[in-house]
């Protein structure tokens, strides 16, 4: 009994001496799931690295969360755009303001560099390569040292933004001997053999110095001219950003938004379990949960308990579709897709997956894009009787042993897809068992395939599912679907097998067209295109949940990830709760 | 003592490389679309997104710089010309992925990460830093623990029975449960903020030795506690079993007759014999040392191996998860060396096998 009081009293004295963790009113504290893994600007793994990376660095251009829009951010204003030939030349006049932490301005030396580490050889540059690998020149101006203009095929709105998005190096800092000045930005594009370039000794240096910064994980080796600095990163800790004290974008008069950093100090803490940061943020460890599950936002918001924290809500663009791999024989008629589409109870799924905090939609475009958005086109309801009817017109009998069809060439076809997703989605299993259920009632066996998620991806690009549910993603500012629908994606991200040359030319129209009337007409025809044909149907838009504690203001939820901005928070004194 | 150490080592040598290079070619022989998907936004439909010949360039590049495209092991079947009926095969030489590996090994390199080009052995050791603190104050808790409750197990009372059935609840309970309620009992303000509720809190390198250990201690504690009530009921279990069957022997009565008190029969005399079957069970948990508890790491958001290892399974790290394969097999093996030492120092009448 002794030594159990001493265990307890020892136990009461190491919580009673240990060091209570200090905390500024003005860091703000956001949780994440997970770590970054890797802060390389070249490579940016995940949404948490490409948060930090915005932070630390900045791009050409930038988004206005409240706006929806893209905004000149390292530039004056947004660039000039002009034709010439099947070229689009793109010019950028750098801010005089912008320099570096060493108070060297930025150039368009600096965006001549950047453009060249990304199509260097050598590096971990492969995603950027694909991604800004369309540009393919750019002309520093002569006269003006930060002007330039940028060159690329192609006419797409979407061009114009991903040509300004994507964070400025700086050359003084990673290429001081200028190895790279001698080397041509068109040489380094036609360079994609891994050993060519120990040929040429500029290379070789450059990228010897460049792996010896050891960027992926010791990102405070390169200081960007973004308004923070990385001060601490430990693995599946923390990350802890604090605000440069002479930040170029303070002296910028009557600043943006997107060049104002109010808090000092932003703590990323990573906390793996949902549990456990709903619990941090009651205790006050953390400000921001951000992308909270639906269960725990309800119960916390309607927790009388939990009076010092605000909860937001914002629509977001990501949704969650059911698409059918047209390539299968069952599969092929539009009007079986039509019929299985009717087996989604989608109001009851918003119920059950999303605990009603979704949003249905009549195809791929958001309710919220006004002109864009196809309102007359009906949702989708849960119509058994109306999936039947299909099937017949579609050829399908009813008999003893399922639905079945005979063919063309004689062979008979039986109904039994399976539909497939990745496992440990609790929404995903959700929508499966549900539609499973319901063709159950009309004498459709349903199998479903849950799928790892490695293996999942591969099954859709080789085409060996049926049915399958997977998240889209969209933004309010450009409209593309030739990843997810146009023909010459099949086995890549048009996982459908979809694509014919009316809806591919549809698709390309939609992406090059510059007048927002004229692209609001064509969105609405491809929606009710996707609505005859259906080889995907939109079951609902995702919400995003952010709670935080009451000391936070001029915070927005926004629908673009992460969901909220940072850098524009502020945070009243401790102790201060807003009314 | 040296014949058998080395015997057992050489012994042992031949399964742990067979299991790790098992697991290489299993693994290398799986999917890597995890590996080369992370960058290039599946299912985007707004952004501008390469395009499929890109992406393939892209994957190709990603492939070369892991040393993915090389051939897999020294042969490997021929290519659909040469296979014509029977499956013919091609030998590949030196230059494959599996000699290259093991080239490495020999060398004590197990590769860099795939996610962040860190050397495998830098992140296992960073690991193992958070882990074996929390692991071996485990175990020493729950050795202290068994300890202590050994001279109530040996006597037939209510206490001994009520002690088992907790332990046995316990042990029925899944290890998250453990966690949880630990967590929302001892770290919540509506109960009892005793201990922080995740994470080792801020490293300062102007600390003190004494203020590290003091804020490591701090934060281990309720992780700690977990693992060892989690460890608790199979150790004592097995011991009170074998304390019982031990008690029923006439030294036991020849002791109690000497007017021996019952807490000394028992550590002094009766607790050496039973606990060569303990031994067994107690070198089980050396493994368990350096793997982690995944569950735990996860809710107390701890950075240890058992974490790494888990995250390196999901994104198909596969450098990471060898090496951490690896360790925990030469750990097993090592375990086991010591259980057939240890249990030839509580009872010298058994041979060590040769």
């Amino acid at each position: 009994m002794r030594r159990f009081l001493l265990g307890i009293a020892s136990v009461l004295c190491l919580v009673a001496c240990s060091p209570s963790p200090s905390h500024q009113s003005s860091t703000i504290r956001i949780r994440w799931p997970r770590d970054p893994e890797n802060l390389d600007p070249l490579v940016a793994p995940n949404s948490h690295a490409v948060e930090i990376l915005n932070l630390l660095h900045c791009s050409l251009l930038s988004i206005d969360y409240n706006q929806k829009e893209f905004v000149p951010w390292l530039v004056e204003a947004m660039p000039v755009v002009r034709q010439r030939d099947s070229l689009t030349l793109v010019t950028y006049q750098l801010r005089s303001e912008a320099s570096w932490d060493n108070g060297l301005p930025v150039l368009a030396s600096d965006v001549v560099f950047t453009l060249k580490v990304m199509n260097c050889p050598g590096l971990p540059n492969e995603a950027s390569r694909a991604q800004y690998g369309f540009i393919q020149n750019i002309e520093p101006d002569p006269a003006d040292e930060r002007r330039f203009t940028l060159s690329f095929r192609g006419r797409a709105r979407e061009l114009v933004h991903s040509s300004g998005d994507y964070p400025i190096l700086p050359e003084h800092q990673l290429d001081p001997q200028k190895h790279l000045r001698r080397v041509s930005l068109a040489a380094l594009r036609a360079d994609t053999v891994p050993n060519k370039r120990r040929q040429q000794p500029d290379i070789t240096a450059f990228v010897q110095r460049y792996q010896r910064a050891n960027l992926n994980r010791q990102p405070e080796n390169l200081a960007g001219c973004g308004p923070y600095r990385l001060v601490d990163w430990q693995t599946d800790r923390y990350v802890a950003l604090q605000r440069k004290a002479n930040w170029w974008g303070d002296r910028v008069k009557a600043a943006p938004p997107q060049l104002q950093a109010k808090p000092a100090a932003i703590d990323y803490e990573i906390i793996a379990d949902e549990a456990t940061a709903v619990l941090a943020l009651r205790r006050g460890d953390i400000d921001i949960y951000p992308m909270m599950p639906a269960k725990d936002f309800l119960a916390l918001r309607q927790n009388k308990a939990a009076t010092q924290l605000s909860f937001y809500t914002a629509d977001s663009y990501e949704m969650i579709a059911a698409g059918f791999n047209t390539r299968q024989p069952e599969l092929q008629d539009a009007r079986t897709r039509q019929a299985l589409s009717y087996l989604f109870d989608i109001p009851g799924l918003i119920q059950a997956s999303q605990q009603g905090m979704a949003y249905p939609s009549v195809s791929l475009v958001s309710p919220a894009a006004g002109e864009s958005y196809h309102d007359s086109l009906p949702l989708l309801t849960f119509n058994t009787q109306r999936a039947q009817d299909l099937l017949r017109s579609a050829g399908w009998q009813q008999q003893a042993q399922g639905w079945t069809r005979r063919v063309a060439n004689g062979t008979l076809q039986h109904l039994k897809p399976s539909i497939s997703y990745r496992a440990g989605n609790p929404a995903y299993e959700a929508i499966a068992l549900q539609f499973r259920t319901a063709a159950a009632k009309i004498g459709i066996p349903v199998q479903p395939r849950p799928t790892e998620a490695s293996l999942f991806t591969e099954h859709l690009r080789t085409g060996n599912v049926e049915l399958y549910l997977q998240l889209l993603s969209g933004n309010p500012f450009t409209y593309n679907f030739t990843p997810i629908l146009h023909s010459q994606s099949i086995g890549w991200g048009n996982f459908t097998g979809f694509g014919t040359a009316a809806s591919d030319q549809l698709i390309e129209a939609i992406a090059t067209e510059g007048d927002p009337k004229r692209q609001a007409h064509l969105l609405r025809k491809f929606q009710y295109l996707l609505r005859q044909e259906c080889p995907l149907v939109v079951l609902y838009f995702l919400q995003y949940r952010l709670a935080a504690t009451n000391r936070l203001t001029n915070l927005h939820a926004t629908g673009i990830r992460p969901g909220y901005e940072a850098a524009a928070i502020q945070s009243l004194p401790a102790g201060t709760i807003q009314p | 003592m040296g014949h058998f150490l080395l015997h057992r080592l050489l012994r042992t040598f031949p399964a742990v490389w067979g299991v790790v290079s098992v697991i290489f070619i299993i693994s290398r022989l799986l999917t890597q679309e995890q590996v080369l998907n992370h960058r290039f936004g599946e299912g985007e439909t707004g952004s501008h997104v390469a395009s499929p010949a890109q992406r393939q360039l892209a994957e190709l590049q990603i492939r070369q710089r892991l040393g993915l495209t090389a051939p897999l092991f020294y042969f490997s079947a021929a290519p659909p010309p040469v296979a014509g009926l029977a499956l013919r095969w091609q030998w590949n030489g030196a230059h494959n992925q599996y000699h290259n590996w093991l080239r490495q090994l020999l060398h004590a390199d197990l590769g860099v990460s795939f996610r962040d080009d860190q050397p495998v052995v830098s992140l296992l050791l960073q690991s193992l830093r958070y882990t074996l603190p929390l692991t071996i104050g485990a175990a020493l808790s729950c050795l202290a623990l068994a300890w202590l409750l050994t001279p109530r197990l040996g006597r037939k009372s209510r206490g001994r029975s009520l002690l088992l059935t907790s332990l046995y609840l316990i042990d029925a309970a899944p290890l998250f449960v453990v966690s949880l309620l630990l967590l929302l009992l001892l770290a919540n303000p509506e109960m009892v903020a005793l201990f922080p509720a995740y994470g080792l809190g801020r490293e300062d390198p102007t600390a003190t030795w004494l203020v590290h250990f003091q804020t490591m201690a701090y934060h281990l504690a309720l992780p700690m506690l977990t693992l060892t009530l989690a460890s608790l009921p199979a150790l004592v279990v097995q011991l009170d079993a074998a304390l019982n069957h031990e008690l029923r022997a006439d030294y036991v009565l020849t002791a109690r007759a000497k007017g021996l008190p019952d807490a000394l029969v028992i550590r002094r005399h009766v607790l050496r014999n039973a606990l060569i079957p303990v031994l067994a069970l107690l070198t089980e948990l050396l493994p368990s040392l350096v793997a982690g508890s995944v569950v735990v790491e996860m809710i107390f958001s701890l950075p240890g191996m058992g974490r790494l290892l888990a995250a390196a399974a999901a994104a198909h790290d596969y450098p990471v998860l060898l090496g951490g394969v690896l360790t925990v097999a030469l750990v097993r093996v090592w375990g086991q060396v010591v259980a057939d030492w240890l249990s030839f120092q509580a009872d010298p009448r058994i041979r060590l096998p040769l």
